[in-house]
């Protein structure tokens, strides 16, 4: 499809290569393209690229040559255009990277001060609703220090939702918790796609996958080995290295 | 020392060694044998104490009240000289440290340039350079000379000092803030520098102590600061011996309270991570 054909995909991403400095290729001549409202999820081996490709779609890394798009606006080296993308996008990492010298509301509150410029009042009231989305309402003034990974993770997903994103990117939010707590913040996400949030999942949790998700990718060597539903994957596989992979993480 | 007897008598022994008077008595007794040990080598050289002396240099306190004496205005020189230069050293460190760690090849090689052509020549000579080659030239004043040779003296190493801190930093932090869509300054500003300055506030109170400390130099460019103004007096005096230990004792004073503040806020501003 040409680059002007964008129709209902909020992101289109067109045979994007991106190659670490080290040689390493993390993704080969990459093609796909998302709905609006639809919640992929990405799946591969560690070193596949799926958290390089994440990390692309909001200019945390540059492509090397390709074309993204992120709600009609391309992403190009434009210093301007990067941050406007990235109010569209929001992110949630693995290692939550919350602001540690700030509170939990502080933490909510800083980028619709600063980017959205809401007055104080109004990014507090937003922050209050969206702590009781993710059920840390008791908490909001005490330091990330203080919480257990998954309220952490849970007041990570706040913070990235304040901004009002049409696009959530998940780069492994479940792999550093607890076991214990994995349940909590995946039932966050759940609610989130339930309520029509376009998202980009890359997660191992197979059970998420197929309960919330309308499409798995999975990926190797930077390249789309198999495309599918959540419940192909589980009954039909197709490639052999599909089927290596989820006999290990199954 | 006293050594007590072994045996049921221990714990007594062991509160008495771990109780702070211990300590002080310790340091008192440090304290007499470097004085007997002064007292006595000045004595067999003839030295004529003259402590009563002293306390009218520094200020005195009669009818007319409050009167400071040569060294308490050369003290508050040598403060004022400290705490503008102190000031001017962290505004300058800090954008050092920033141009250091920025895209821009122009203000990375300007900033390398700056730090080490300071760092690898003398103050001294920096000094004499800015007050008797560029004051002439520029018509810069003595005061504005020492105030500025001490700011880009001290500036350069704070801004090794900064730079370290800021790239100590987790990358995790730069990424939340930027996929917030902060901007680049906003993300120093809120994210990064109040974590790195909190990082390096140890290393940053050395750097005050040193400014201070090296604030003495200015005495060579004829700034009446603490130093000049107790090689006045002693030229009057002849008062060396007394006039040097109670100049050090006062340098002493001002920068044990420097590192007890910094120490306090360091407590009062802790991070957890």
């Amino acid at each position: 499809m040409s680059i002007e054909d964008t129709g209902d995909y909020i992101i289109v991403v067109d045979h994007i290569n991106k190659t670490f400095p080290n040689g390493v290729k993390a993704l080969v001549d990459f093609t796909t393209n998302v709905h609006r409202g639809e919640v992929v999820v990405l799946i591969g081996p560690s070193g596949s690229g799926k958290s390089t490709f994440l990390r692309c779609l909001n200019g945390l890394e540059d492509i090397d040559s390709g074309t993204i798009m992120v709600d009609g606006m391309v992403l190009d080296d434009n210093k301007k255009n990067r941050f406007e993308i990235r109010k569209e996008v929001g992110m949630v990492f693995q290692q939550f990277n919350l602001f540690p010298h700030m509170t939990v509301l502080e933490n909510v509150n800083l980028a619709q001060r600063r980017v959205r410029k809401k007055s104080k009042e109004e990014a507090q009231a937003m922050s209050m609703d969206l702590l009781k989305k993710v059920g840390i309402t008791d908490k909001a003034d005490v330091y990330p220090s203080q919480l257990s990974g998954g309220q952490q993770q849970r007041v990570a997903i706040a913070r990235a939702l304040a901004m009002m994103p049409k696009v959530m990117l998940f780069d492994e939010a479940t792999s550093a918790l607890d076991p214990e707590m994995i349940g909590e913040v995946l039932e966050v996400m759940k609610n989130l796609a339930r309520e029509g949030m376009t998202m980009i999942c890359v997660t191992h949790e197979m059970g998420f996958a197929r309960e919330v998700s309308d499409r798995v990718i999975f990926m190797e060597d930077g390249q789309i080995v198999e495309v599918g539903t959540a419940e192909h994957f589980f009954t039909a596989p197709i490639e052999e290295r599909t089927k290596l992979f989820l006999s290990q993480i199954l | 020392m006293e050594i007590a007897p072994p045996g049921p008598v221990k714990p007594l022994w062991r509160r008495i060694i771990r109780s702070p008077i211990f300590d002080i008595f310790q340091f008192s007794i440090l304290m007499l044998v470097v004085f007997w040990f002064f007292a006595n080598s000045t004595a067999s050289m003839g030295y004529n104490w003259q402590w009563y002396q002293i306390p009218k240099y520094i200020f005195t306190f009669g009818e007319a009240g409050f009167k400071p004496g040569p060294l308490w205005d050369g003290l508050m020189v040598t403060i004022r000289i400290s705490g503008v230069s102190l000031l001017l050293a962290f505004a300058i460190g800090l954008a050092a440290a920033l141009f250091r760690l920025s895209n821009s090849f122009v203000a990375r090689t300007l900033s390398r340039v700056y730090l080490e052509t300071i760092r690898n020549t003398p103050l001294l000579i920096q000094l004499f350079f800015i007050y008797f080659v560029l004051g002439p030239v520029l018509g810069i004043s003595r005061m504005a000379s020492a105030i500025l040779a001490l700011s880009l003296f001290e500036g350069a190493y704070a801004s090794e000092i900064f730079r370290a801190g800021i790239v100590s930093i987790r990358r995790g932090q730069w990424e939340a803030a930027y996929s917030l869509g902060l901007s680049t300054f906003d993300s120093y500003f809120y994210i990064i520098l109040p974590q790195a300055v909190r990082r390096i506030l140890p290393p940053l109170t050395s750097q005050a102590i040193s400014l201070i400390k090296d604030s003495a130099l200015v005495s060579t460019i004829a700034v009446y600061d603490l130093t000049m103004q107790a090689q006045a007096v002693i030229a009057e005096t002849y008062l060396v011996f007394e006039l040097w230990f109670t100049v050090a004792g006062i340098y002493l004073a001002v920068t044990v309270t420097l590192s007890i503040i910094v120490n306090y806020m360091e407590h009062r501003f802790q991070v957890v991570t």
